[in-house]
């Protein structure tokens, strides 16, 4: 981009060295769906394809200017073998994290109620988080509807007081349409904590 | 800094500002990064009210009225911006570009070295030793890390040896990935 043989100093600190144009703020970044940085740093990642995959489908304007890109440093580094610059040891690749998430196991929605003290029951209601509800929301949803206290008590966990089970396979495939009812499950008389 | 860092586990609470600290961060932004001035208010609405997560070891992140983190801190160092909002207004950062093949070192959170400030590719803006800093990469037009120099730029030059820049938050660190708190 810029062929500066010797350390360069920037005096001005206005980007000049980096070739910026006047811009308004804030600028919109565009970022890789798959490795969620901007789209030119996707080179580095260790799942390149499957980024250049998703900028084919989402920036097709940008996938052509990269392919041209490519084949320009293909020819340019064949030519002229970078001699001056120095090399740097180690692999330095990032190291991708499994998802705990797996997308592949199958979402369910378990509601079990138990008892409370002698006379008082309460429902619970666990797995909604894989469908990527908002729990805090929901617990407040399902407190207004059921007019009863409703809480967050853990992770992907909602217990409601009183026996609203029944009413439940209706209501979350009515408020959210994403659920299938045949992902919800009756799991009779569980304990609470009892969820994975 | 925030290699291991994960939303869930490592947020230990969030507290809301007082108004009268609110105005204290803002005066210290405005005084760390002079350049902020004209869109401080597009970044930390005056009306707004943030919030300010505490994380273990010592990291604070300040979140604005949307739940975004915007700037973070460690101890009582310096406040610094995350990536995101870097990228939205890059200019107010001194800028530190680094050659072509230190990026992948950068990206899995290593500290930038002497030698790929000063080999060819590289630039470097005078700045004083402790100041924060944006690292930029050669042929790259975005931000890919925030660090702090450990050296002036001058000494950089002379040493060329060693940690230049201690690398705080980088591209898909456990800041980078975390989501708006609601």
């Amino acid at each position: 981009m810029h062929a500066t043989k010797e350390p360069a100093i920037n005096k001005t600190n206005t980007g000049e060295c980096l070739g910026l144009v006047e811009v308004t703020y804030p600028i919109a970044v565009k970022y890789c769906g798959h490795c969620s940085m901007p789209i030119e740093y996707c080179e580095f990642y260790s799942e390149y394809d499957k980024c250049k995959e998703w900028l084919a489908k989402n920036y097709p304007e940008d996938y052509e200017k990269l392919q041209l890109r490519e084949a320009e440093d293909d020819a340019a580094s064949s030519v002229d073998a970078e001699k001056k610059r120095q090399k740097r040891g180690g692999k330095g690749l990032l190291r991708i994290k499994k998802d705990n998430s797996d997308d592949d196991a199958p979402k369910r929605i378990r509601l079990s109620c138990t008892m409370r003290g002698k006379n008082k029951r309460v429902t619970i209601v666990a797995g909604l988080g894989a469908f990527k509800i908002d729990l805090r929301a929901a617990a407040k949803f399902f407190g207004n509807k059921f007019a009863c206290g409703s809480s967050v008590t853990g992770d992907n966990e909602i217990v409601i007081q009183g026996d609203v089970k029944d009413e439940l396979f209706k209501v979350i495939p009515d408020k959210w349409l994403e659920v299938p009812k045949e992902a919800i499950e009756d799991c009779g008389e569980g304990k609470r904590g009892q969820q994975n | 800094m925030f290699k291991k860092f994960e939303e869930k586990d490592s947020i230990s609470s969030i507290q809301q500002l007082k108004s009268s600290v609110q105005k204290g961060i803002r005066a210290k932004l405005l005084e760390a990064y002079p350049k902020l001035e004209t869109h401080i208010d597009l970044i930390l609405p005056k009306k707004d009210s943030y919030r300010i997560a505490k994380c273990h070891d010592h990291i604070e992140l300040l979140l604005n009225g949307g739940g975004e983190q915007v700037f973070f801190r460690h101890r009582d160092g310096p406040w610094m911006p995350t990536l995101r909002l870097l990228h939205k207004f890059p200019y107010f950062v001194t800028m530190q570009q680094v050659d072509k093949g230190a990026i992948r070192f950068v990206l899995s959170g290593a500290n930038v070295m002497c030698p790929g400030l000063t080999s060819p590719g590289a630039c470097m803006t005078p700045a004083e030793k402790g100041t924060v800093v944006a690292i930029m990469a050669e042929g790259k037009e975005h931000a890919l890390a925030i660090g702090l120099l450990t050296l002036s730029t001058e000494d950089i030059l002379k040493v060329n040896k060693g940690i230049g820049i201690e690398t705080y938050h980088f591209l898909n660190d456990g800041l980078w990935k975390s989501k708006p708190v609601k």
